[in-house]
């Protein structure tokens, strides 16, 4: 069965794309692809309440959304909302000199498709879906002089990835190995996460390609769903450590380049790499912590990395190329810019106060009974991530005193971005709303008795 | 429980809650209106926040004095669970962590006040006293903090703050240099405290605080049974406490951290920050008693810095730095008290330096003012200090001394240019050949590949 709000929403979505009339001006497409989402946005958020409300059934007991139920997959249903809000702020930052109107049209059907994937269970929805995201990328790729190379690099990588998707998607439809199925399954996510080896055309798409769109095609992590999806409990365990492993060394190696990156968009690029890495280590872990912990994540990633990715964007319209070898800004003369950019970047990496610190904490603590020595790379990864963020605001918003005059963020920008602000720091205050409604009986058994909850009961252990 | 717990729960709240809710009322303020509220309605709200702080840490510590209770502790719930994860919001009051809650708030409550005047009509004004509420309500939060996790929390906030308010002149390139050194530093070292929670969580099953053991005055964290374990966490625990609390080798970003306001100079890198770092040693006592090498590491550390801070500090000539030194070598002082288990001597040690030290930064600005005052009080030019140094030292080897003083021991030599800048060497080269991997895989001509490594050369260089 289908969740039925999520598809309708992602046909909704693509439609809004297809309305988009190229001969518009950049800035009228642009408020009308705005306005679309946003719409969208809210209704999908009111069928979710209403559906919830009243029992709707929205969503079929097929086997594989018992599976997921099984290990707390009700969280889903956000991620089509989620996909929406990303949406929303790549087409509210995206800016006139880097993106077209077409530009704006490819967004909006990555979005679709993207919507349309997480509402479904159906293999040939997925395929097709799976096949289109590169295609439609690839088209505004190639339609960039300055892109070629990306162009090329990029077809390399995922033309093998499609090719390994649908050859997984006939295997298990045909009745073929299970260990075929899943070693193509996890090839082609594998490539699709940019999860080392598979990593090479990730760094330079970021670096040339239009931030909007690179937004959009990496936030939604279909990689991370077809993995639930598809996947969950379907992965022999020796491999499941391999796949962890990978998912750790991706986090760690992009984490120290990182910090060693004189451009800007290659350290976001390896910043988005190293969290894609997390999300990956964790979901494979048999811990429902380090799960949900990976669940979070993976909505973090989406969240506060698509508001950092944009609000850089934002910077470089006004600014140009943007270079991390010298201190190049003056944070207050474009201090909503330098705070969303400080707040995203932080949120990414798991500051306290933010969602991203829920996720980075359950990740690490549900990881290290199963995987001790690759929960301390983690540990190692997300402090680097931090140190990536802060050199970078520094250099790019502190220490000079000429104001080159540009402008701070406008309005349609500083609103999109609170609107993805409040949810990151919401999430951040009260996420048992996430995480405890959820997760809360699944998987207890793991490693029962291995910790103990805190109690107020300890209040008699101080007493002398 | 005892029965006045509602209000010990309150007024536990109170502590870092207000300061909180003074960051997000300033914070939130900001963003949504786009200006900047007066300076009189910010400070008072800083000032109000940390006021009653203050108060409520004092009232609980004199009903600790008055009660049998070896401590107070606050359930304030779940924040979120998975599973048979929780993670707790536990607030203790105790004989540890009051002391440090009354002086940090009420330290922050002065410079808050001291502030209004200080920094009147600074460009900055309003972001101080954000930074400055954050800060507090972080410490706050460390030093309260019924579970390893919670400390972790507030330790991210102070370091972030710290950074921030180091770099305040962000318009000049020094301060933000020191700033960002002090963040990386500071990161680092949370590698350490993270990694210990995860560990105590690991091989205890909880890191929240337990009774006191016998013979000491406060909660302790929970120690785990297998000695390897032990030694893990301890090291884990002492590496987080040497980045806050600046110790050998890594305690350069001290004396760079002084390019901040004074105000905040005072409170943290004289006062309350950097003594955190032997808070949470103070907190882990039993876990290096349990393993004699822990302590002698401990020790090792504080004489290392004690040394290295009192020779590298004699010789420095802005009052700035030379206090940011001798806060060094008594901080190296406290550690080598708490690896010699002298817990309550290092407490009142803290206390004692924290108020001293941050009084001394605070009055810097006025050193030659003062100077002069002395002078005119005694008829004559005051004397010079360190002359029997001088006479122990053998006036040969003295300018290579002085050299060596001046250059800080050649630690940060050591430090940045080598391990640093060795490290950064090694990734720039990994990256240029993942660049030239792409190139070659995009199909580029080989002469742009080559002009990629050749700019790759040159940015290493």
């Amino acid at each position: 069965m289908i969740n039925m709000i999520a598809l309708v929403a992602g046909v909704a979505v693509f439609l809004l794309g297809f309305s988009l009339n190229v001969g518009l001006s950049f800035s009228k497409a642009r408020r009308q692809a705005l306005f679309g989402l946003s719409v969208v946005a809210v209704l999908y958020a009111i069928g979710w309440i209403l559906a919830n409300a009243q029992q709707l059934p929205v969503q079929g007991p097929s086997e594989a959304e018992t599976l997921l139920d099984a290990s707390g997959s009700g969280f889903l249903i956000v991620v089509p909302f989620v996909i929406c809000l990303v949406g929303i702020v790549a087409v509210a930052l995206s800016d006139s000199i880097s993106h077209t109107v077409r530009t704006l049209r490819r967004i909006l059907y990555l979005l679709a498709l993207a919507m349309m994937f997480v509402g479904s269970t159906e293999p040939i929805l997925l395929g097709l879906c799976w096949m289109l995201s590169p295609v439609i990328v690839w088209t505004e790729l190639r339609s960039r002089v300055e892109c070629r190379g990306a162009s090329r690099l990029f077809a390399i990588f995922h033309i093998p990835s499609v090719i390994l998707f649908i050859g997984a998607i006939a295997v298990r439809e045909f009745g073929g190995s299970s260990l075929v199925f899943v070693a193509a399954a996890l090839g082609a996510i594998g490539i699709r996460e940019a999860v080392i080896p598979g990593h090479t055309w990730f760094v330079r798409f970021v670096e040339e390609a239009p931030m909007g769109l690179v937004v959009a095609f990496v936030a939604p992590q279909l990689g991370v769903y077809a993995h639930v999806e598809l996947l969950m409990q379907n992965v022999p365990s020796e491999w499941a450590q391999i796949v962890a492993a990978f998912g750790a060394l991706t986090a760690l190696v992009a984490s120290i380049l990182g910090i060693a990156q004189t451009s800007a968009r290659r350290g976001l690029a390896y910043l988005m790499m190293s969290q894609t890495g997390l999300v990956a280590f964790g979901i494979e872990g048999s811990s429902s912590v380090a799960f949900a912990g990976s669940l979070v994540a993976w909505q973090v990633l989406a969240v506060a990395t698509t508001g950092f990715a944009m609000t850089l964007s934002a910077l470089e319209a006004r600014r140009g190329e943007l270079s991390l070898k010298e201190y190049s800004g003056c944070f207050s003369r474009t201090p909503r810019m330098a705070g969303g950019f400080l707040v995203m970047g932080l949120g990414s990496v798991g500051f306290p106060l933010t969602l991203g610190f829920v996720a980075e904490d359950l990740l690490v603590q549900g990881s290290v009974q199963e995987f001790p020595l690759l929960s301390f790379v983690l540990i190692v990864a997300t402090a680097f991530n931090g140190m990536n963020v802060m050199r970078s605001f520094f250099h790019l918003f502190s220490g000079v005193r000429v104001h080159t005059g540009e402008a701070d963020l406008t309005n349609r920008e500083s609103w999109s971005l609170s609107t993805v602000l409040v949810v990151l720091l919401l999430g951040g205050l009260i996420p048992g709303a996430i995480t405890s409604r959820e997760f809360s009986d699944a998987d207890v058994g793991a490693r029962a008795g291995a910790e103990v909850s805190h109690s107020i009961g300890e209040a008699s252990e101080f007493v002398k | 429980m005892s029965p006045e717990f509602d209000w010990v729960a309150l007024a536990l709240l109170a502590v870092p809650g207000l300061p909180m809710l003074a960051v997000l009322v300033l914070a939130i303020a900001r963003w949504v209106t786009g200006k900047r509220a007066t300076e009189r309605v910010v400070s008072s709200l800083a000032g109000f926040a940390f006021g009653t702080s203050t108060l409520a840490s004092f009232a609980l510590a004199v009903s600790l004095i008055g009660s049998e209770s070896a401590g107070y502790v606050a359930d304030l719930g779940t924040w979120f669970s998975v599973g048979h994860y929780h993670f707790s919001w536990t607030l203790v009051g105790d004989r540890l962590s009051l002391p440090f809650a009354i002086f940090s708030s009420g330290l922050v409550w002065t410079i808050a006040t001291f502030s209004r005047r200080y920094l009147h009509r600074e460009e900055g004004f309003h972001r101080f006293y954000l930074m400055l509420s954050f800060f507090g309500a972080g410490v706050l939060l460390v030093v309260l903090a019924g579970n390893l996790d919670l400390i972790f929390f507030g330790w991210e906030i102070v370091g972030l703050t710290s950074a921030l308010l180091i770099a305040f002149f962000h318009e000049r390139k020094a301060p933000v240099e020191h700033g960002l050194r002090a963040f990386l530093t500071y990161r680092f070292c949370d590698i350490g405290l993270l990694s210990a929670a995860v560990w105590l969580h690991h091989t205890a099953g909880s890191s929240t605080l337990t009774a006191p053991i016998e013979g000491m005055n406060w909660a302790t964290l929970v120690i785990p049974q297998e000695q390897a374990d032990v030694f893990l966490l301890g090291v884990f625990l002492i590496w987080a406490s040497i980045g806050k609390a600046a110790q050998f080798p890594l305690g350069g970003w001290l004396p760079r951290a002084m390019e901040g306001p004074t105000p905040s100079s005072a409170i943290f890198y004289g006062a309350i920050s950097v003594h955190l770092g032997p808070y949470l040693l103070l907190r882990s006592t039993p876990i290096l008693e349990t393993n004699v090498i822990l302590q002698w590491i401990v020790i090792g550390i504080g004489v290392a810095t004690a040394l290295h801070a009192t020779f590298v500090g004699r010789v420095q000539t802005d009052i700035k730095s030379a206090l940011a030194y001798a806060s060094m070598t008594q901080l190296g002082v406290i550690f080598v008290e708490i690896g010699f288990g002298m817990y309550t001597l290092a407490l009142v040690h803290i206390v004692g330096h924290a108020s001293l030290r941050s009084l001394q930064i605070l009055r810097s600005p006025s050193l030659l003012h003062d100077h002069h005052h002395l002078e005119q009080a005694m008829g004559a030019a005051l004397p010079r200090s360190g002359g029997h140094l001088e006479r122990l030292v053998p006036s040969s080897f003295q300018p290579w001394l002085y050299r060596a003083a001046l250059e800080r021991g050649y630690l940060d030599t050591i430090i940045v240019d080598w391990f640093v800048g060795g490290f950064v060497g090694v990734v720039r080269r990994v990256d240029g050949l993942e660049k030239r991997w792409a190139s070659l895989l995009a199909g580029e001509d080989s002469a742009a590949v080559e002009m990629g490594a050749i700019a790759q050369v040159e940015e290493k260089s």
